[in-house]
């Protein structure tokens, strides 16, 4: 029997009600993500990127259509199992990279670990994760605003891995950071890829675009390639 | 927890606007807690000052409107209570002793050569004095020729037992020689002996030419349920409504009456500090809401990544309760040295201070500040959990 696919969306159509008339963000999108694949999805401004991408991370839920994230159709779920299943399936990474200025680098990466066990949690797990992502030990304890842009990012995919997720939502990953750092961004997320990492990676860069298996792109609302 | 570290951390980093939400609470918990020691303070201050005649139903002549003064009787020569009337009183209050006493001022003379003096002189039955007054120095007097005085009278005119004082303005209403001096009873609602004289009822009788008509009977109640005793009393003596005989007042209600009264007095101005509590709370509100406006994409964050919203929630609200408890604590330290300073300017004393009211005082201060901190609290903290993620994260 082969592997049940991390997401599936199911003619999904998603659309605003705006008091100058409807607004529909996606119109019937359909496509699966299977383990292990790295995907980008590419398209222009306003052509539903965002719109997909916060249905994908289960911060939005469809008007119509079905959506499941490893099996589990997240359409009826309450906020409280949206949240679960984005703290424990789901990794984010974000183009500002996000990190939380008041905590510091070992804090930020505990984070998701701490919602998910409600306790505190064993520092070492976090420095383990955050050295595969190349990070050095004597940054472990400075605040975010203390590291360079790259550093960030790190930290951010270290946040992102450490409750081992299904999936890797990447937004603009490198949109904020120069080509050379960008470049190491993204071997870091081949290499990361290549040890079983699902990612989905939203971008407008083909040449970042590139580093991925797949590409799919989204044109007023619908997949077209 | 990790919530609990971000919102201290949070303050730490806005020191300057938590110290200032922090010291509205300060000054709230300060004024209620402050003025309800002051009231407190006054309260036993006063109870200090009146005797305990809780037990008492006091009995006077009817003047009309039914009020009288602490331990005043009836000022009119012609309203008395007759003996029959007396007799009347005595056979309801049984088996409780019902005491008459005369009443009247008088010129007197402390030693040869002394100034002229006026003080006032109760004439009582010898053997009802010792239900009534407690010696603090000498024997209860029973001979004509003696009498009891106040602790305040036998102060200021430096008597003793065995000092004599001349009646009288030429001392033409014969010699009394002090007996015992009474204890201290403080204001009262019978008789007030502090600065007082207490000779025998036949002394008062014979010099006075009185003959059975008293200024006041008391009648001391030992089973306490002294308003029994006063509907009684009254039932008995003004059975017609056209023509009452006697007021009749029973000491515990008056007393609790005065309570009350403070307690109303105590109430109100612990009110007005409470205004200033409510001022603080608009500023806490202030400050959570700029707390959580500051950092809406940073609760999108959170959101996104797994947080509930009852742990944002639970963040902003653990702010509010920091500021609070930090706030009402130092509130609360500053207001028994306000309560201190209060009571030592206005009281003259501090004796008053450290009591359970004061204590409750002050817990009751500091509760209120910590409740308004996160009643206050709780909106900004219920919109940061309610914001929408996606917008949240698009905040900039």
């Amino acid at each position: 029997m082969s592997e049940q696919p991390v997401m599936v969306f199911q003619d999904v159509t998603k659309v605003y009600p705006l008091p100058a008339g409807d607004v529909t963000a996606l119109d019937g999108v359909s496509f699966q993500v299977d383990r292990g694949e790295f995907i980008s999805i590419m398209g222009p401004s306003g052509s539903g990127k965002s719109t997909l991408l916060n249905l994908m991370g289960c911060l939005d839920i469809p008007t119509t259509g079905d959506i499941f994230i490893s099996g589990t159709r997240i359409g009826d779920m309450s906020d409280i199992e949206l949240t679960n299943l984005r703290r424990d399936r789901i990794g984010f990474i974000f183009q500002y990279f996000n990190l939380f200025p008041l905590l510091n680098i070992i804090e930020n990466v505990t984070f998701p670990m701490m919602l998910k066990s409600q306790k505190a949690v064993d520092p070492e797990k976090g420095k383990e994760v955050l050295r595969s992502v190349q990070l050095d030990d004597s940054l472990f304890t400075h605040t975010p605003t203390e590291l360079s842009g790259g550093q960030q990012q790190r930290v951010a995919i270290a946040r992102a891995l450490i409750n081992n997720p299904d999936i890797l939502l990447c937004d603009e990953p490198t949109g904020n950071l120069d080509s050379k750092t960008g470049a190491g961004i993204m071997d870091l997320m081949t290499e990361l890829n290549r040890n079983g990492t699902t990612i989905i990676m939203v971008t407008h860069d083909p040449h970042i675009a590139e580093y991925s298996r797949r590409t799919t792109r989204i044109a007023d609302g619908r997949i077209v390639l | 927890m990790i919530f609990w570290e971000i919102a201290k951390r949070n303050i730490r980093i806005n020191v300057l606007r938590s110290s200032l939400a922090m010291l509205g609470i300060v000054i709230g918990v300060v004024a209620i807690a402050s003025m309800g020691i002051l009231g407190n303070s006054l309260v036993a201050s006063v109870s200090d000052s009146l005797s305990s005649v809780g037990d008492s139903v006091i009995v006077t002549p009817y003047s009309g409107g039914g009020g009288r003064g602490f331990g005043s009787a009836s000022s009119s020569a012609n309203l008395k209570i007759t003996e029959q009337n007396f007799q009347q009183i005595k056979r309801v209050a049984a088996p409780n002793v019902a005491i008459p006493i005369y009443q009247t001022a008088e010129h007197m003379k402390i030693g040869v050569g002394s100034d002229d003096i006026v003080a006032v002189i109760y004439g009582l039955p010898s053997d009802d004095v010792p239900d009534l007054l407690n010696l603090k120095e000498g024997v209860y007097n029973n001979g004509n020729s003696g009498c009891l005085i106040g602790p305040t009278f036998a102060k200021d005119h430096n008597l003793i037992v065995g000092s004599r004082i001349s009646i009288g303005t030429n001392g033409d209403k014969g010699t009394l020689r002090v007996t015992g001096i009474i204890e201290e009873r403080g204001m009262s609602f019978d008789i007030s002996t502090d600065s007082a004289l207490v000779v025998t009822k036949e002394w008062f009788e014979n010099t006075y030419n009185r003959d059975a008509d008293y200024d006041e009977v008391v009648v001391k109640v030992k089973d306490g349920d002294t308003a029994s005793m006063k509907i009684a009393i009254e039932k008995q003596l003004n059975k017609r409504k056209d023509m009452k005989i006697v007021n009749v007042m029973d000491s515990k209600a008056t007393l609790a009456t005065i309570y009350s009264t403070f307690g109303m007095v105590t109430t109100f101005v612990t009110a007005i500090g409470g205004i200033s509590m409510v001022v603080a709370g608009v500023s806490i509100f202030n400050v959570m809401m700029m707390s959580v406006t500051e950092r809406i994409k940073e609760i999108g964050i959170m959101r996104s990544i797994g947080t509930q919203k009852k742990e944002v929630m639970s963040m902003f609200i653990y702010e509010a309760a920091i500021i609070g408890v930090i706030g009402s604590t130092i509130g609360g330290v500053m207001s028994i040295m306000a309560g201190y300073a209060i009571s030592a300017l206005i009281l003259n004393t501090t004796k008053h201070l450290f009591t359970i009211a004061n204590a409750l005082s002050v817990a009751e201060g500091m509760g209120f500040g910590i409740v308004i901190c996160l009643a206050c609290g709780f909106y900004p903290a219920w919109r940061a959990a309610n914001l929408n993620p996606i917008e949240a994260l698009r905040h900039e």
